[in-house]
């Protein structure tokens, strides 16, 4: 059953949070403010690549009613940053290598005074030349950005004989990939207000997906205890990937801690965009053959990715790409090999799809091309090549079964867009206008969940009766729009008993809750549901044991209800949790920790849990023009139960405009190092006109007899499967196959047959 | 004129109201509406994203029109009358915001204020618009998170629920 408010009853639910958006009300972190606070801002490199040969502030410093002007010189511990590796300055000290590198920073009691003392530091630099692109910064004459050179991180995977493999090929397929460096583009850029309490703490107002992690590096960098660190990080005005890493904590902190007062830092868009992360470019080159009857043999796929200046993830990002381009399909010799390499660019990092997203541009591309060389159906093809729900991973891996794979396929084969596929095209074609053309595609996804082999993922939960009564609820996960605290609310009430107003949810606060790990890799929903499993038993047998002698009743007698202890058999309140609050002395607690579920292999990357998506979808093609619009989606997505219906679809919806925008629109434009594209005039993200097509989503909520893991993460998927079907699309409609997005318009345009006969004189 | 400096011309008085309150604001001219919202008046349910009025977070109405605050400057402002979300709030949910609401118009909440109030200056002109007119009318406010689906369904329902409203 499509998912929408109408089939879901009950179960659509008005947001917790959503009062205070609508009304404005709401405070974001960059909406606060305090009596006395300065106003800080930072000083990024002028240059993509050079040598710091002074840093001069001695003007800057003497302005009235500037407060703090930091460079190097002033940070007290680690001078760098990065959750895999640290190995970005948070102050450049004698070299930069990108636009967005950190200089010094200020603060001033007003932002124009901020301005003109950023204005007034001298640096003196000299000039290095430019290492713009992966392919240039691997050849053997780069300048070294790093000590360790310029490959970050290098992958492989092999299996059987590839090159034995392609002997034995029917049709063999050659493409090379490249996907844009697309920008997250959260509405709420960069900011927050950091305050140095009376008690010599710190309170950093800011997002980020994991506040113990800011935590642990922002005491790194000012040499204090992670103790004397809070980090209040939600709400949060969009994320997807982008505020995971550290962004101007660094700076909000140091300001704060030296002047000894509350700044503010709300960075502007171009801000945003020269210093923050963009999603990897790839290049991805790939050979993918079959036998003479359809079935895969041997693929090899190559991926070169532009991870701009420092780590941060950039190396778990390429080990997802290298799974990702294997995918659900079975072949006997496989090949892959992947480098991350560091250049003068703009940082890449984490981003929604986590390097899915071009590794299944490609692969999608490769099976659409085989299908088509081998006169097949496409779909028919991938369902011939596709994996058992017995068949390990990608890496060979054990995974949790399901039969996901299988249960999407069969919903597109038999979804009205992709039957209309197959119908005679002229009937539609004749009622269109000559220059506009239509086409349907489709493609898969088998997306891996968590942050895989080899990186710690803790996860766990705390609930609490509360002294006043309520049932609180504490988790270490933020809120950035997705729709947690409305999820976790559901499954208070739908696991519980409890009614909503018994409820209280507490997130995103390290002094206030347990460490989760980080809101990122399609994770928090998953773990949630597991901490709530196990929490269950042991919080409600407390709950009903402590009621039990309160009551002078048996605890068979009982059970958790809306408002309190009710009994067993009926509906009769007995005890409300206030009154059993009351009657203890101190708060009744469960807490659970445990880690993210992994495979037992030791392929690092390897992931155990995955979400299955097709998506079939019909574009319009106006040939004068070269534009495409995307008329109808159609999104099968297996991912076990659906825990928040509105999330569910708010996912889906808004991670395929993402995957619009990566196929026809965003791409963060750099030349020399250099950004074309500072704001949102010219790097364009889909507007309301360009979404008018239906989007229909169908979730696949089955899961094999005995399954633990419940229901797998839909943060990322919706992003990643448009992409490629858009392309099938495009190849339908035009007869041109896209290699490369976004997809240029002047790649598409073509003389309509009537004009070229108007021309040539009929 | 220096910072701080006391005597102000009478360029520096921005007389307005805004949210029905009568306001006299010591403001330079061309000081950004934005700022003077959020910066001056703590009213920060008006957003700040792009500066350049490409995004729509900081829609506000400026005699009943949508009006990006960022691109509007106090001296365009003398005698207005201007509401931000925080009027549109003011005699409790609007109808608007109620469907937001109902239909999941929202994730993270900092494109909603702006959207609604370009909603808000829609449905004040054309209490019945087509898609094309909706399209037309928010394609200047920039949703991150949604994908429009919700706020589509959030516009419709509202058109609904003001003309059942309205019978
Ligand atoms: S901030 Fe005014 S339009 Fe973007
Ligand atoms: S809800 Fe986040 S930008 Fe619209």
């Amino acid at each position: 059953m499509l998912l929408n408010r109408a089939s879901v009853g009950e179960r659509w639910r008005i947001r917790p949070d959503g009062p205070a958006k609508v009304t404005g009300s709401l405070e974001y972190l960059t909406d606060m403010a305090r009596e006395g606070m300065l106003h800080g801002l930072v000083l990024r490199s002028e240059y993509p690549h050079a040598r710091i040969r002074s840093i001069r502030t001695d003007q800057a410093k003497r302005l009235e009613g500037v407060h703090g002007v930091l460079t190097y010189l002033d940070v007290p511990g680690l001078n760098a940053f990065g959750i895999a590796r640290p190995d970005q300055p948070v102050l450049c000290e004698d070299r930069v290598r990108y636009v967005g590198d950190a200089v010094a920073c200020v603060a001033a009691e007003t932002p124009e005074l901020a301005a003109r003392a950023l204005a007034l530091i001298e640096v003196d630099y000299e000039l290095l030349p430019v290492v713009a692109g992966p392919i240039e910064a691997l050849r053997g004459d780069a300048p070294q950005l790093h000590p360790q050179g310029n490959a970050l991180h290098r992958t492989s995977f092999r299996r059987g004989d590839v090159e034995e493999g392609f002997k034995q090929c029917a049709h063999i397929v050659e493409e090379t990939y490249e996907t844009p460096r697309q920008m997250h583009t959260y509405m709420e850029t960069e900011g927050g207000l950091f305050v140095p309490e009376a008690d010599g703490r710190l309170t950093v107002y800011s997002p980020t997906q994991h506040g113990f992690m800011d935590r642990m590096q922002l005491s790194r960098i000012l040499a204090v205890p992670q103790q004397s660190i809070r980090v209040v990080s939600s709400p949060i005005g969009g994320s997807f990937g982008g505020k995971d890493e550290l962004n101007v904590q660094p700076y909000g902190a140091l300001l704060a801690m030296h002047t000894g007062r509350p700044v503010k830092i709300h960075q502007t868009r171009w801000e945003s965009v020269r210093a923050g992360l963009k999603r990897h470019p790839m290049r991805i080159a790939m050979k993918t053959g079959t036998d003479a009857a359809g079935r895969l043999i041997a693929h090899r796929a190559s991926i070169v990715a532009d991870t701009g200046p420092y780590s941060t993830l950039g190396a778990e990002v390429l080990n997802f790409a290298t799974e990702h381009v294997i995918g659900p399909y079975r072949y006997d010799h496989v090949d892959v090999e992947g480098v991350s390499a560091f250049t003068n660019n703009g940082m890449s990092g984490e981003f929604r799809g986590f390097g899915g997203n071009q590794a299944i541009f490609a692969l999608e591309g490769q099976m659409d091309r085989l299908a088509e060389r081998l006169g097949m159906d496409p779909w028919a093809f991938r369902k011939l090549n596709l994996r058992r729900p017995e068949d390990p991973g990608p890496f060979d891996q054990p995974i949790a079964a399901t039969e996901g794979a299988v249960k999407v396929w069969e919903a597109i084969a038999e979804c009205s867009l992709w039957l209309e596929r197959g119908a005679p095209a002229e009937s539609g074609q004749a009622m269109l206008e000559p220059w506009i053309k239509t086409g349907i595609g489709a493609a898969f996804t088998m997306h891996g969940a968590g942050l895989g082999v080899g990186i710690p993922d803790p996860a766990g939960g705390r609930l609490t009766l509360a002294p006043d009564g309520k049932i609180e609820a504490a988790f270490g996960y933020e809120e950035f729009g997705q729709g947690l605290i409305a999820t976790l609310e559901l499954m208070l009430i739908e696991q519980f008993g409890f009614a909503a107003d018994d409820i209280r949810i507490i997130i995103g606060d390290t002094d206030a809750v347990p460490d989760s790990g980080s809101t990122t890799a399609s994770r928090a929903t998953s773990m949630m549901w597991k901490s709530l499993r196990r929490l269950k038993e042991p919080f409600a047998s407390r709950l009903l044991e402590r009621a039990a002698s309160v009551l002078d009743a048996e605890t068979g007698e009982l059970r958790l209800g809306e408002g309190g202890i009710r009994e067993r058999a009926g509906e009769a309140l007995l005890l409300t949790y206030r009154e059993l609050a009351d009657a203890e002395q101190s708060p009744i607690r469960c807490e659970t920790s445990f880690s993210f579920p992994t495979s037992p292999t030791d392929r690092v990357g390897a992931h155990f849990m995955y979400t299955y998506s097709a998506v079939a979808a019909k574009v319009e093609l106006n040939v004068l023009t070269g534009r495409v619009k995307v008329l109808r989606q159609f999104h099968a997505v297996a991912a076990g139960p659906v825990m928040n219906p509105q999330g569910y679809l708010g996912q889906i919806e808004g991670g395929s405009s993402m995957a619009l925008g990566f196929a026809l629109l965003e791409d963060a434009v750099m030349e020399e190092g250099r950004y074309m594209t500072r704001n949102l005039d010219t790097y364009l993200v889909p507007t309301i006109a360009d979404q008018r097509g239906a989007v229909d989503v169908l979730p696949i909520e089955h899961l094999p007899e005995g399954d633990e893991h419940g229901p797998r993460g839909i943060g990322e998927v919706g992003s990643v499967t448009l992409g490629p079907a858009i392309a099938a699309a495009i190849r339908q409609a035009s007869g041109k196959w896209v290699t490369r997005l976004p997809v240029d318009p002047a790649s598409l345009q073509e003389t309509p047959v009537f004009l070229s006969e108007a021309v040539n004189g009929g | 004129m220096s910072e701080g400096e006391t005597v102000k011309n009478e360029y520096d008085e921005l007389r307005c109201t805004i949210n029905g309150t009568d306001y006299s604001i010591a403001a330079p001219p061309s000081e950004r509406l934005l700022m003077i919202l959020r910066d001056r008046l703590g009213l920060t349910g008006t957003k700040r994203s792009c500066d350049i009025g490409r995004c729509g977070a900081c829609m506000v109405l400026i005699d009943g029109k949508s009006v990006n605050a960022c691109l509007a400057m106090a001296y365009q402002c003398g005698g207005k009358r201007i509401t931000t979300i925080e009027g549109v709030a003011a005699g409790g949910i609007d109808p608007i915001q109620q469907a937001f609401l109902e239909e999941g118009g929202f994730q993270c909440g900092y494109c909603t204020p702006g959207m609604i109030v370009s909603v808000a200056a829609l449905l004040g002109e054309h209490p019945d618009p087509t898609d094309d007119e909706i399209a037309e009318a928010l394609s200047g406010n920039l949703c991150r998170c949604t994908g429009y689906g919700g706020i589509w369904r959030a516009v419709k329902r509202a058109i609904e629920a003001r003309r059942s409203a309205a019978t």
